[in-house]
This record gives structure tokens, C-alpha cells and sequence, in this order.
């Protein structure tokens, strides 16, 4: 008798999505699936424009699709109520985009502590608040950034400011980790920094999924494809599935 | 957790914030102040009022009624009441050094009034109040010595007349009354003189007191006082037919100021036995008019009013409804006392004091409107906060904060907006409230500006009084309205699309 096949930790099906672009419409993901094992690295090439972007947020419950849906440990996402959904986000998935999206006003620290506040009640909180205090400070120092904790993001380097999201996406021990050109915006040095620590990440066990314009960048996946058209091609190594 | 930190952020670190607390702040302020004035104009009407009438007043008809005195027993016997007494009020004409003027008069028993409605503390010219004129007017040093000789032997003559003493017992001292005449209507030296009767007119009375831009009167331009008045009065009969004018010599013993105007402008105070004679209220011998000889019986004499005070905390209401059973009852077992009205002393002003009241409700309603602004403008500024703030929406979206959580954000936004707002403008209206007066000098005097003329209005200094009930309301509106003024912004936040919230530039 043989075991059943291990459920993949995500899997998208047929999505569709649709922009409307100066009243026409733009038809951005045209029946994409993809399948995402748990520990992998996969990286999805594609051309400025191409929806690499938008299909991560669906991968991550940001946005919904027309059609399609994604399964997360089997379950659809969209069929999540609105604070499920927002746990999903919250605790399961963690987003490095290429801007860094930090909160201005607050340090280091604290924007990677609020993603472990958003999930607590007032008062929950007191009883964890030292606890995400000194995981996100071992983050922190972990990526080298022990001495730039009280360090708002105006004052810290693009790298820096890129590792702060990396840990802040980290925080909650999601499952999986979406990055959107997370070197895009860094110089070629420290995007490789950048891209170090994601394969340390891996090789602690974290799934990845990483879009990219960049071949060399995607090199470092285990796994690649490219979407083209509004649809996911075989990329340099791996097959579509 | 994460809101409450994302709030006290917010409105520490940015400048648009500052200008919503600052909308609130004067929007706050500005409706505390307007309110306290009002409050204390209408407060300081009510005291006027009550210090004038008492608390409740028994009228009569211009004819008066007798057997006030046994009224004014059992009335006096009543638990709720401290004390009560007898009044005439009439018209008549009172020739003043600077002309003639058409009066209302009341005749008092002064001691007795003093009880009701502290008529003593109404008095204008006492000797503290003689030395402040005085002192604003002493000769300068480089002043002549005779000038100031001239000045101190004023000022040793002054210091030792007691207007007051003189005005509650309102008789002029006999150096003030004229000398009886002999036959020939010549001054007689050889006769003693007998103290007149006096009278106390209002401060305004006649345009011999002026006040100065602050407010005060100066005694030495006062030249009514020790002088002598011609009050003339008709005396009416029952049926209304008009006996014969009566007139006498009064000397002006001091002045009064209730602060009316328009009693201060228009009443004088005079003996109540004085008064009951000239208008032959007195108690006489009863004549038949038929045959115009003596009945040989006698008929007492009359008052048109009675004023009652009440304890201290008596509800005035109350004491009105016992006083009219008392009335009551009184005039049943003495049918020739006509008594028509028992009011409490609101009642007697409330066409005045409603005037007042309805002035300020209105005052009131305008800034409330002016409030609505203040709302409007919070929505607006708290709409460029959350378009400022919209990539941190997105952010936050990401992370997985939830729509409610993002709106009520922002609600808590306009409420702390709305508290540290209504707290600074509260202080800002508690320190311009409790130094109004000294505002408005400083104005006077650096800028000429006078937003407060005591020329004009009843009372010398600007009236103000806080009240705590007032105050609380307005705060708690405050708060309300930044909430009100957060909750478009706030929704609109909540409804932004977190993937176009990170996208915005």
C-alpha cells in the first residue's frame, strides 16, 4: 500500500486577472498554475509588465483573482472570510517588495515588531510584546543589522532597509516567503547580499517564491519559469506544472 | 495593539495633524468663552434681579392694600421665609440740580429691605469707594501747597461722612437740611433744625456720574450728593381720579447701583412713611364722601407690594407657592386687601431675562454652525492625512492588518485629535475666561481697542462665569465632532485596494 501524495503547500489554478488600463482592459494573468512544494525556491521571470507582481499578491491573499482560485494546504484562500484572510497574510505569508515598504515613522525594530502586533489583541500583547521584541531584534541581528535597531528607515541604506523588510516578512515564521524583485531597486553588490541571505533562508527550510526580471537573480532558484503573455512557460530549469 | 501605537505616532510626528488639533482647539475655546460671557451676563442679570426684587414679590394695585403689616407677619412666620417688606412703588418727578426727571420711586423701610435684598450692599458711595476717587485724583507733588491743603481738608471732610449709615436711615444729617423759615420766609437761626427726610436715587439718575473708560466713577464730579430734590408725586384715588399733586424737599444722601441700567437709570429710593403720606397711603381718618365729615373710623395704611426672601437653598418656586396659599387665605378673612400678583422675581424679569436667555441659545446655535466648519475641515485635513499616509495602508494591508483596523485608525486618530483639541482649547477658554478683564486693559491701553464698553453695556467689567455643566458638553461635542469629521476619511481608507495603496506614489 503506498502512502498519498503529499499536499503541495500552495497551488494556484487557472487565474485569471484583469486591469483596466485608460477605459481598455488589460488582461494581466490569463489561466496561470502553478504548484509550490514545501522548501522550495522558486523564481518567476518575466518582463516589466508581464503581471509577476499581481500574480504574487494573489499568491498572497492581497488582491483576488476574476477567476481561479489558490490553495493553501488544500484550502482556497478566497474562500477565507475577510479576517482569515487577513491572518493568512498576517501569519502564513511574509512580503519582501522591492521598495522595502517600511513605516517611515517608526524604527527599525518596530516595524519589524508590528507585524507580530498586528496579530495580538490589546490585551494579548503584554504577555508576547517581549517575546517579538527579542525575536525581531535576533532577526535583525541575524542580518547584520543589530547595531541599526532604533535606526528609522530614512536612515538606513537601501540594503538595510531591504533586510528590515526581509525580517519583518520573517517575524511570524511564515510558511512562505514572496519576494517581488527584491534586489530591483539595490546595486548589483547588494542585491547579492540580498540574494545570500534568501539562500541561507532556503537552506533553513524556507519556501520562497521570488519574481524577478533578472536572470541572474533567478539563477539562485531552485526552480524556474516565466510568464509570458499572461501565462507561465517553462523557464531555464524546471517544468510548468 | 498596533493601532494605538500607529495613533500616538501619527500625531506626534507630523505638522498636518497639528493644524485638526488646532481647528479644535479654537473651535473649543471659542464656544467656552462666548458661552461663559453669556452665562455670566445672564448671571450677573439674575443677581441684579434678585438683589433689587428679593425672591418673591406680592403686588398690589397702584392704590395699595392695607393690613401689610399683619401680612407681613404671618408671612414672616412661614419656615422657608427669612424676611419680608413693605413697598411702595409709584411715578413722579424729581427735580435734580441738572433738571427734571420723570422717576420710578419706592418707597422702603431701609432696614427692612436691607433684610430682604441687601439694600446696604447696593449702596454706591462708601468710604472705601470715596478714597479710591480720591486717591485717582490727588495733586500731583509739584502741585501747589494750597492745592493740596485744599485737597487734604476735602479729603479729612469726606473720610468722615457715612453715606451709608445716612442712606439707611434715609434722613440727611441736619447740616444738609434746610433751616425752618420764620414767618417773613426767612431762615430762622433761632429754630432748631430737624433732620429732612432723604433720598437715594440711582447712580444714573440724572447725568451727574459718568463713567470713565474703566469703568469707575470719580466722586469729586459727583454733584448730586448733599443736594437738594423736589420729588413731586399724584397721588390716585380707588376709582383712579388724580388728587392733588404733592411735592417735598428731599436731600440726596448717596447713590444706589444695582447694576441695571435701567433701574439705576430710573429709580429713586425715599422713606416709606414720607411716600405713604405724599401719596395719602397713609393711615387717616376715614371721611364720608357724601357729607365730607369724619366716620370716626380710621383707615389704615397701604402698600402696593410686599418682598419676600427665602432661606438660603429655598426653591423659589416652591416659596411663591406657599406665599400665594398664605395670600390667599389672608385676603379671605380681609376682603379690602386687593392683591393681585404673587411672582417669584424671574417672573416679574422674564420678558428681560428671557431676552437674554434667547440671546445666548442663539449665540449658541451660530457657532454651532461655526462648529460644522470646524467638522468639515477636520474631514479635509484628515483626508490628506490618510492620502498621505495611503502607501503605509498598503503596508499595513500587506502585513496583515485588517480593513476595520485600518478605519478605526484613523477613528482613533480624530478622537485623539478631538481630545488633545478639546483639552488645549478648553485651557486656552478657562485662561482667556478668567482674564478677560485684564485682556481687554492690556488691548485698551496698547491698542486703543475697547471690545467691552462699561459705557454701554450693564456692567463695568466683562462677565464671565464657567459652567462646569456647559463646559463638559462642549467638550464632549468636541470630541464627537473630530470623530464625525475623521469617519469619511476613515472609511475611505478602510476601502482603499491594498495593492493600488502600494503602488501610490
Amino acid at each position: 500500500m503506498s502512502n498519498p501524495p503529499a499536499l503541495p503547500l500552495l497551488k494556484a489554478r487557472d487565474l485569471h486577472k484583469t486591469y483596466r488600463m485608460g477605459g481598455q482592459p488589460l488582461h494581466v494573468l490569463r489561466g496561470v498554475d502553478l504548484t509550490v512544494a514545501g522548501g522550495e525556491w522558486l523564481a518567476v521571470l518575466g518582463a516589466s509588465g508581464s503581471g509577476k507582481s499581481t500574480l504574487l499578491h494573489l499568491l498572497g491573499g492581497l488582491d483576488r483573482p476574476e477567476e481561479g482560485d489558490v490553495a493553501y494546504h488544500g484550502e482556497n484562500i478566497f474562500d477565507y472570510g475577510n479576517g482569515k484572510l487577513d491572518r493568512y497574510r498576517n501569519t502564513q505569508v511574509g512580503f519582501v517588495f522591492q521598495f522595502y515598504h517600511l513605516l517611515p515613522e517608526f524604527t527599525a525594530l518596530e516595524n519589524v515588531v508590528m507585524a507580530a502586533q498586528i496579530s495580538s489583541s490589546l490585551l494579548s500583547w503584554p504577555g508576547r510584546r517581549k517575546a517579538a521584541r527579542q525575536r525581531a531584534g535576533e532577526l535583525l541581528a541575524s542580518l547584520g543589522l543589530g547595531d541599526r535597531l532604533r535606526h528609522r528607515p530614512n536612515k538606513l541604506s537601501g540594503g538595510e532597509r531591504q533586510r528590515v523588510a526581509i525580517a519583518r516578512a520573517l517575524i511570524n515564521q511564515p510558511a512562505l516567503l514572496l519576494a517581488d524583485e527584491p534586489t530591483g531597486n539595490l546595486d548589483a553588490d547588494t542585491g547579492r547580499q540580498i540574494l545570500e541571505v534568501f539562500a541561507g533562508l532556503h537552506r533553513q527550510g524556507q519556501t520562497i517564491v521570488m519574481v524577478t526580471h533578472d536572470e541572474r537573480i533567478a539563477a539562485a532558484a531552485d526552480r524556474r519559469l516565466r510568464l509570458e503573455k499572461g501565462r507561465l512557460a517553462l523557464g531555464a530549469a524546471s517544468g510548468v506544472n | 495593539m498596533y493601532k494605538l501605537l500607529i495613533i500616538l505616532r501619527y500625531l506626534r510626528r507630523k505638522l498636518t495633524p497639528m493644524f485638526a488639533v488646532l481647528a479644535v482647539t479654537l473651535c473649543t475655546a471659542m464656544v467656552i468663552i462666548v458661552i461663559s460671557i453669556m452665562g455670566g451676563f445672564l448671571e450677573n442679570m439674575r443677581h441684579a434681579a434678585q438683589t433689587l426684587e428679593g425672591d418673591v414679590i406680592i403686588q398690589g394695585d397702584m392704590t395699595g392694600f392695607p393690613h401689610y403689616q399683619e401680612l407681613i407677619t404671618q408671612i414672616e412666620k412661614m419656615p422657608k421665609v427669612k424676611a419680608a417688606a413693605a413697598t411702595i412703588n409709584s411715578y413722579g418727578l424729581l427735580n435734580l440740580e441738572d433738571g427734571l426727571h420723570t422717576v420710578e420711586i419706592m418707597g422702603i423701610d431701609p432696614e427692612a429691605m436691607d433684610k430682604v435684598v441687601g439694600f446696604r450692599q447696593t449702596l454706591f458711595w462708601t468710604p472705601e469707594k470715596i478714597r479710591e476717587s480720591l486717591d485717582r485724583h490727588a495733586p500731583p507733588a509739584d502741585a501747589s501747597d494750597i492745592a493740596k491743603r485744599n485737597y487734604q481738608l476735602q479729603r479729612e471732610f469726606l473720610e468722615k461722612l457715612n453715606l451709608a449709615d445716612m442712606a439707611m436711615k434715609l434722613q440727611a444729617p441736619p447740616e444738609w437740611s434746610p433751616r425752618p423759615r420764620n414767618d417773613s420766609e426767612q431762615p430762622d437761626a433761632t429754630r432748631e433744625v430737624k433732620p429732612a427726610p432723604a433720598i437715594v436715587p440711582g447712580i444714573h439718575v440724572g447725568g451727574s456720574n459718568i463713567r470713565d473708560e474703566k469703568g469707575q466713577y470719580d466722586f469729586h464730579n459727583n454733584r448730586t450728593i448733599s443736594s437738594a430734590a423736589t420729588l413731586t408725586v399724584v397721588p390716585v384715588t380707588k376709582s383712579g381720579g388724580l388728587l392733588e399733586p404733592a411735592a417735598r424737599k428731599l436731600i440726596v444722601v448717596n447713590e444706589f447701583k444695582s447694576g441695571l441700567y435701567a433701574i439705576d437709570a430710573n429709580r429713586v429710593y425715599v422713606p416709606l412713611g414720607l411716600l405713604q403720606e405724599m401719596l395719602r397711603m397713609d393711615a387717616h381718618a376715614d371721611v364720608d364722601p357724601e357729607t365730607g365729615a369724619t366716620t370716626g373710623k380710621m383707615n389704615p395704611g397701604r402698600v402696593t407690594g410686599i418682598v419676600v426672601k427665602g432661606v438660603p437653598g429655598t426653591d423659589v418656586n416652591a416659596l411663591r407657592d406657599g406665599i400665594y396659599q398664605q395670600v390667599k387665605t389672608f385676603v379671605s378673612s380681609h376682603p379690602d386687601t386687593l392683591i393681585y400678583r404673587v411672582e417669584t422675581w424671574e417672573e416679574k424679569h422674564s420678558t428681560f431675562l428671557g431676552a437674554v436667555l434667547k440671546e445666548k441659545f442663539l449665540v449658541t446655535i451660530l457657532f454651532s454652525f461655526i462648529s460644522i466648519v470646524a467638522i468639515v475641515m477636520i474631514a479635509v485635513i484628515f483626508y490628506m492625512i490618510v492620502l498621505e499616509k495611503t502607501r503605509d495602508i498598503g503596508i499595513l494591508r500587506a502585513i496583515g492588518a485588517s480593513w476595520p483596523g485600518i478605519m478605526s485608525i484613523f477613528l482613533g486618530y480624530g478622537l485623539a485629535v478631538g481630545i488633545v483639541g478639546a483639552g488645549l482649547g478648553f485651557a486656552l477658554a478657562a485662561a482667556i475666561v478668567k482674564n478677560i478683564n485684564a485682556i481687554q486693559d492690556f488691548l485698551t491701553r496698547f491698542f486703543g481697542l475697547t471690545i467691552w464698553n462699561p459705557e454701554v453695556y450693564y456692567f463695568d467689567q466683562i462677565p464671565s462665569q464657567m459652567n462646569p455643566v456647559e463646559v463638559t458638553v462642549i467638550l464632549i461635542v468636541a470630541v464627537i465632532a473630530s470623530v464625525l469629521g475623521a469617519i469619511v476619511p476613515a472609511i475611505l481608507a478602510a476601502r482603499m485596494n491594498p495593492v493600488e495603496a502600494l503602488r501610490y506614489e
